[in-house]
């Protein structure tokens, strides 16, 4: 399948060749050295190169017309969409529609127009993704030199192209100065302040105040004076100065009027685009959170229902999907994953979902694991595992990490158990808590509090730079 | 205590609310609920109940929730007592109802009698601290012991430190007297010194992780 022609990412100045090369599934270089020939062939290849600029999206932009249609709670609507867009015989279409024609097929008609509608956008989906993909894996260094190379590639590109009309004056050729300079003034200047627009349009709703800053400010004005100066060297040519004045000032004032007129639409047209922005922002968190509310609190509550006679099992989905929704509510999006508070809430979340008895674990500080660290989550496993076995009841544990130390309690309210009397070849507590602790530096006590067991593992470690 | 604790339920449930009702014990008597910010504030001041029971998340209002119903009833703090009631794990929701004035936060996953507990020790006028709140004040002001006890705001000593120790290792406030060799009082003493430092301190660690997350 033919990829949709987008501007591509990898690009030197807009895209525009990578784009087509993909597209026409030619060779990138091939593709330039096409271009700058018709370029310097009486400029053909610079308008069309213009021209595919303005017209062609980028490959972001396309990306994000197609996410923006996809619906997570229309599932009729996406599988529609996506399996009426599949390459499927060329007669499918014709027969649906002449089942439209027929007026009997009111599904096929759906089919058919879903794929009529998805063909454009999803189809090259997968295509467009595999080359995007392929692009830094294949000549990622490549490709990055290049686009760093860019301006002075560019900037090379102009001063042979001056040296070379130098070297041709010298040799007694007449260069029409007068014609040429303010033309590349102005189709500099013209690429610059495209550039500009471009990289604003590139970077779209995420960053518009990162791209558009005083940097961009600067840029789209360089390029504006070089091409304003470009017109003005042009036409000072076939005008003298004295006319010059009074007809820049009279367009001027022509322009001042024109903007005056206009700039009421102008600020109307704008604060449109920025409500309907915000609200397609609203609108992708709305179905965002639809999605996973439906993914899991109604498949849990359906769960639910149908094993509403196992109290057991009511139990344990419901602490299940609360703990799920809590960390996807409630997670402190500062913390990086895996860190040991994660570590061991996830093997508390692992055990209460196997004995169906409430962990509840609180946690003060955090830090990075270690080899140390993996001993005092698998002792904490055990000793969680042990009190929902033994025990019966709600579990409370307790991490605190400080710089050098990070000590675990493990809390329950069962009858309690006396270690002393633990036969010395009952292998788990002595050997997974005690032993374990010890091997790496650390301690586990364990005591009966009179009303549990409270295990208490501990371990100190020489303070490193990253611990927090 | 021979009078029951009048009692106000404030929780935008109503099957929560009447499921709560009927879990408190005897010694508390509900004399109103209300489901909005608004109805809340106008309830608490036509009752004047002893304890507001407060879900931190409210609708109605400028959507400060719980928050703004303990600021809205600010003349009323010295006789009315507030003890938050939510779902939310999150520090900020928490931190916040404590810090606008209520006297502890427990969460809704707690038994009728654990409830009815908190209610009756916000009604005497102590704290009531869950484990998690606990560690949020571990977290807050850091969990290092202090060599010397000022009297600032600033700081937690060392027994109050112990004290929120064990309550975030989830022992009870007699499990904690018991396991110090103190009165029940004295932990409670303990527990209302650090619910006024939250309340009240400005310091620069506890300020700089109040912004963190967005508290202050």
């Amino acid at each position: 399948m033919r990829a949709p022609l987008v501007r591509s990412n990898d690009r030197l100045i807009a895209g525009v060749c990578a784009g087509l090369a993909d597209h026409l599934g030619a060779p990138v270089q091939l593709v330039r050295a096409a271009m700058v020939l018709l370029a310097i062939g009486g400029g053909a290849g610079l308008l069309l190169y213009a021209w595919l600029w303005l017209l062609v999206p980028t490959a972001d932009e396309a990306a994000r017309n197609e996410t923006r249609a996809f619906d997570p709670r229309d599932v009729a609507g996406n599988f529609a969409r996506g399996f009426g867009a599949r390459p499927g015989p060329a007669d499918y279409r014709t027969g649906a529609a002449a089942g439209v024609a027929e007026g009997t097929a009111a599904e096929g008609a759906a089919a058919a127009a879903a794929g009529g509608a998805g063909a454009g956008t999803i189809a090259g989906y997968p295509d467009g993704r595999g080359t995007a993909a392929a692009v830094p894996s294949n000549g990622g260094a490549a490709a990055w030199l290049m686009r760093r190379a860019g301006w002075e590639i560019v900037l090379g590109a102009g001063l042979v192209l001056a040296g070379a009309a130098i070297v041709a004056q010298m040799a007694g050729f007449k260069v029409p100065w007068g014609t040429w300079l303010p033309l590349a003034a102005i189709a500099g200047g013209a690429v610059i302040a495209w550039m500009q627009l471009d990289n604003t349009r590139r970077a779209g709703i995420m960053d518009r105040a990162g791209a558009s800053g005083a940097q961009g400010a600067v840029r789209l004005g360089i390029g504006l004076a070089l091409v304003i100066a470009g017109i003005f060297a042009m036409v000072s040519g076939s005008i003298s100065w004295d006319l010059m004045w009074p007809a820049m000032f009279a367009s001027l004032a022509v322009l001042a009027g024109v903007a005056l007129v206009l700039a009421p639409w102008g600020l109307k047209y704008w604060k449109d685009l920025e409500a309907e922005r915000s609200g397609r922002i609203r609108e992708t968190e709305r179905a965002e959170i639809a999605a996973h509310l439906h993914d899991s609190v109604l498949q849990t509550l359906a769960l639910i229902q149908n094993r509403a006679s196992s109290e057991q099992d009511v139990t344990r989905l419901a602490r299940a999907q609360e703990r799920e929704l809590r960390e996807w509510l409630y997670r402190d999006k500062r913390q990086e994953q895996g860190n040991l508070v994660d570590r061991i809430k996830s093997v508390a979340a692992e055990i209460e979902d196997a004995y169906g008895q409430p962990v509840d674990v609180v946690a003060v500080g955090d830090t990075a694991v270690t080899d140390r660290h993996e001993a005092l989550v698998h002792a904490t496993r055990e000793a969680v595992q042990n009190a929902a076995k033994h025990a019966g009841g709600s579990i409370s544990v307790y991490l605190e990490c400080r710089p050098g130390s990070a000590e675990v309690f493990v809390r329950d309210r069962g009858p309690g158990f006396d270690l002393a009397a633990v036969p010395a070849d009952r292998l788990g507590v002595r050997e997974s808590l005690v032993n374990r602790m010890e091997r790496h530096g650390g301690e586990a006590r364990i005591r009966n509090t009179g009303n549990g067991t409270e295990v208490h593992l501990s371990l100190q470690y020489p303070e490193e730079g990253t611990a927090s | 205590m021979t009078s029951p604790i009048r009692t106000v339920v404030v929780d935008d449930h109503a099957i929560f609310r009447s499921g709560l009702k009927a879990d408190l014990d005897a010694r508390i008597e509900v004399v109103g609920e209300a489901a909005t910010v608004e109805g809340a504030i106008e309830a608490i001041h036509a009752l004047a109940p002893d304890v507001v029971l407060l879900d931190v998340h409210l609708p109605g209002g400028r959507g400060g929730g719980g928050a703004e119903v303990v600021a809205g009833c600010a003349a009323l703090l010295g006789r009315t007592r507030f003890l938050a009631l939510s779902v939310s794990d999150s520090a900020e929701d928490v931190v916040t109802v404590i810090r606008a004035g209520a006297r502890g936060y427990v969460t809704k996953a707690i038994s009728g009698a654990e409830i009815s507990d908190a209610v009756a020790r916000v009604a005497g006028g102590d704290a009531a601290f869950s484990p998690r709140l606990a560690g949020f004040v571990l977290d807050a002001f850091g969990t290092a012991a202090v060599a010397s006890v000022d009297d600032e705001l600033d700081k937690l000593s060392a027994r109050e430190l112990e004290v929120m120790r064990l309550i975030a290792r989830g022992y009870s406030y007699k499990e904690v007297a018991k396991e110090l060799f103190i009165s029940i009082k004295t932990v409670e003493t303990h527990v209302s010194a650090v619910l006024r430092k939250l309340q009240l301190s400005s310091r620069h660690e506890l300020t700089r992780w109040a912004v963190d997350r967005r508290i202050l």
